[in-house]
């Protein structure tokens, strides 16, 4: 897995490249703990995004969480084997997806 | 990345040879100055005595030439004196002062075999006895072993305040002639011998030697100044303040020089040597060894630091990437590094501390095993393990298994009565994996069946066991669950999906497919979420098959999944088996796609075959 991340001001942007699964997540989870203070719009990119697991979902879920308290959150560029996950997960109805 | 971290800090740190080069070349150079300014001031030193030896040999031997000179012309004049009295019948005075006008002398006595005056040309020194004085009794030798004597240019026993030189010759007939000079005849005696005599005479290189009479003229110089005052030389002499035979510094002719007198039969003899000369040879003595001394330091330090380089810094090298072999997770490295005490210690000091460690490691793995094997143990025997579970009951026929991966996992599946005629069926999946996954799926468990047996519908049981189990769920797990209660006299199944995968169904004699509804959010995920109740409709001989993603995600070496295509077909081949078959059939037909390649998901399923309504089983029965 990869992480490109690009800051804009209040805005963050995580590109995702890869298998994000339970080798990764922490990663991603030490990455988002570094820098999500003062985020007020978050988002994921899941363009190059080939795999995710629950453990992946779990990351996203506690952002989300957190993205629910200081701002709004955002997924975007979400390929069908992705989509699918978030759907059959009920994850669709929680996150907003663009 | 921290080990690239470490690897950049080290790059910017000094290496140990650059540090001991450093301080090798600051003690070096130490050194070289410490021995070069010892040397240099041993060889002034040197330079110094040499420059004193040499003008003192130069001063005793121009002074032996004068004294030899005027001994031998004043033994002359008394062979002379003494052969003319050998030849006279008596000695008188008048005699003698005769013969004091015939050579020019200033004083003769005869002094007869007892060593008494008896005639002079002093009247004075009559009956004086020559053993009554030291300088007088010198010549006594002639009246025993000697024919001649000659004595330096001194003041006379007699009366201190008159400066002589005598010279003696014993007579034939007993007793001996003295021959004194006065200063005046002694130096016009002398003058025209020492008159030049030094003029090319060399102290060292450019040194020379010049002789002044008592009254500070020049008698022989170099420069040719004799008749001149010594003034001209720039050398001032003050007796009383300088030492004789002692080194001082003037300016000689205009160069600073290392000066030395000496006073002899009334002359002031003095050495020159210019300084610089000494110095010269304290230059070249001091820059030969310095050379030298670069030479032997630049060879010492260039072994010292090979030796040092090829004795220590490579081994460390050695040692180094042993260690980071040994940090890179290759416990079985050794370190060998054998050549000294000190790295023979060091490499078994650190073998050992690898082996402690590897004990430990080994023990710490050893018990985390036993205690995963029993979380798994009790994780396993919290499901209903024993098929078939209800064998007084023929409306259905249930299997359920868990093939858990090498971890505690977070799988599970469940069924049980709420009621007479109600099964509870479902399999969920904790997000993550060891302990923390399994503790949650106990709770997970235990609150959904004490919410299904309290009589909920099934919509309630999730809504109530999500905001339940959202408390306190600090690490942000969550539970994909499926769940259907199924009423065994009209074989309906009201279920709600908790973000987990769609079950398959198999109606009658026809094949599986997918039952797809609208999943409701995860279970844990976020609180007030409220489930959806969906309904299905069994028939005798119908089949309800649930799983957990450990099938569909299962990977093969060239990572491809499983899926739900292949679940789909391995279904359909074994639609007619029973319950206990299907279970078996999806497991082969999953290890046979993934062929060994490691796991990390647990495997759990569950399936169902509704066998008919209450009043069917008594049909069947009957």
């Amino acid at each position: 897995m990869n992480i490109e991340k690009i800051t804009n001001e209040t805005e963050l942007t995580l590109r995702i490249e890869g298998r994000l699964d339970t080798t990764t997540a922490p990663q991603l989870e030490a990455e988002l703990k570094r820098s999500i203070e003062g985020v007020e719009y978050l988002v994921f990119d899941f363009l190059n995004l080939e795999y995710l697991s629950s453990a992946g979902l779990r990351v996203i879920l506690a952002a989300q969480k957190v993205m629910n308290k200081q701002g709004r959150m955002t997924v975007r560029n979400v390929n069908d084997t992705i989509m699918e996950i978030f759907e059959v997960t009920g994850f669709s109805d929680i996150l907003t997806i663009e | 990345m921290i080990k690239d971290k470490i690897m950049k800090k080290n790059r910017k740190k000094r290496k140990i040879s650059q540090s001991f080069q450093r301080w090798l070349l600051v003690l070096v150079v130490i050194a070289f100055l410490a021995t070069t300014a010892f040397l240099w001031l041993l060889q002034t030193k040197l330079a110094d005595n040499n420059a004193i030896s040499l003008l003192r040999l130069n001063i005793s031997d121009v002074r032996e030439d004068i004294t030899d000179a005027s001994d031998e012309n004043l033994l002359k004049l008394t062979h002379q004196v003494a052969d003319d009295l050998n030849g006279a019948d008596s000695i008188s005075s008048e005699l003698l002062s005769a013969l004091a006008e015939k050579y020019d002398v200033t004083e003769i006595n005869y002094i007869d075999p007892d060593g008494v005056i008896r005639a002079s040309t002093y009247p004075d020194f009559l009956d004086y006895r020559m053993d009554s004085g030291k300088q007088s009794a010198e010549f006594l030798v002639l009246l025993s072993d000697k024919e001649e004597y000659v004595q330096s240019y001194r003041p006379v026993s007699y009366d201190n305040s008159i400066s002589r030189k005598y010279g003696g010759v014993s007579l034939e007939n007993g007793g001996f002639v003295q021959v004194g000079y006065g200063a005046e005849r002694f130096q016009r005696d002398i003058d025209e011998f020492v008159v030049g005599v030094t003029r090319n005479r060399h102290v060292g290189e450019g040194g020379s030697i010049i002789i002044v009479d008592e009254n500070w003229n020049i008698v022989s110089d170099r420069q040719g100044n004799e008749g001149k005052n010594l003034d001209v030389t720039g050398i001032w002499i003050d007796k009383e303040s300088t030492p004789a035979n002692e080194r001082f510094i003037c300016e000689v002719y205009g160069e600073a020089s290392y000066c030395m007198y000496q006073t002899s039969e009334g002359y002031t003899i003095v050495a020159v040597m210019p300084q610089r000369e000494a110095a010269l040879s304290r230059n070249v003595a001091v820059g030969v060894t310095t050379a030298m001394q670069i030479v032997i330091f630049t060879a010492l330090f260039i072994l010292i630091f090979f030796l040092v380089n090829r004795l220590v810094v490579k081994n460390i090298y050695k040692i180094n990437s042993s260690l980071s072999s040994i940090t890179d997770g290759n416990l079985d490295t050794v370190v060998d590094v054998r050549s000294h005490a000190e790295f023979d210690d060091l490499s078994n000091d650190i073998n050992s501390t690898v082996d402690t460690l590897k004990r430990y490691i080994s023990d710490a793995a050893a018990r985390i095993d036993a205690e995963l094997a029993f979380a798994k143990a009790i994780q396993h025997s919290a499901l209903p393990s024993v098929f078939p579970p209800y064998p007084n009951r023929h409306e259905f026929e249930i299997n359920a298994v868990m093939h858990t991966a090498k971890e505690v996992g977070g799988d599970f599946y469940d069924f049980y009565f709420v009621d007479d005629d109600t099964l509870a069926f479902l399999v969920a999946d904790v997000s993550g994996k060891g302990i923390p996954a399994a503790m949650f799926m106990m709770t997970s468990k235990t609150l959904l069946k004490s919410y299904a047996e309290s009589g909920m519908s099934i919509e309630e049981i999730f809504t109530v066991a999500n905001d339940k189990l959202c408390e306190g769920n600090d690490a942000g797990m969550f539970v994909t669950a499926w769940m259907g209660l199924l009423d065994l006299k009209t074989g309906k199944v009201t279920y709600a999906n908790a973000g987990h995968n769609p079950p398959l169904v198999k109606h009658g004699d026809g094949s599986f497919s997918y039952l797809r509804s609208r999943p409701g959010f995860v279970l844990a995920g976020m609180e007030g979420i409220r489930y959806r109740k969906n309904e299905l409709q069994l028939e005798k001989g119908d089949v309800i098959y649930l799983y957990t993603d450990g099938v569909t995600e299962a990977t093969d070496l060239n990572n491809s999944l499983y899926g739900e295509e292949r679940l789909l077909e391995v279904l359909n081949k074994n639609a007619d088996a029973d319950t206990s078959a299907v279970c078996e059939a999806v497991k082969s037909d999953v290890d046979a796609f993934v062929l060994g390649a490691p796991q990390f998901d647990d495997i759990t399923m569950l399936c169902l075959r509704f066998n008919g309504k209450n009043n069917d089983r008594e049909e069947v029965s009957e």
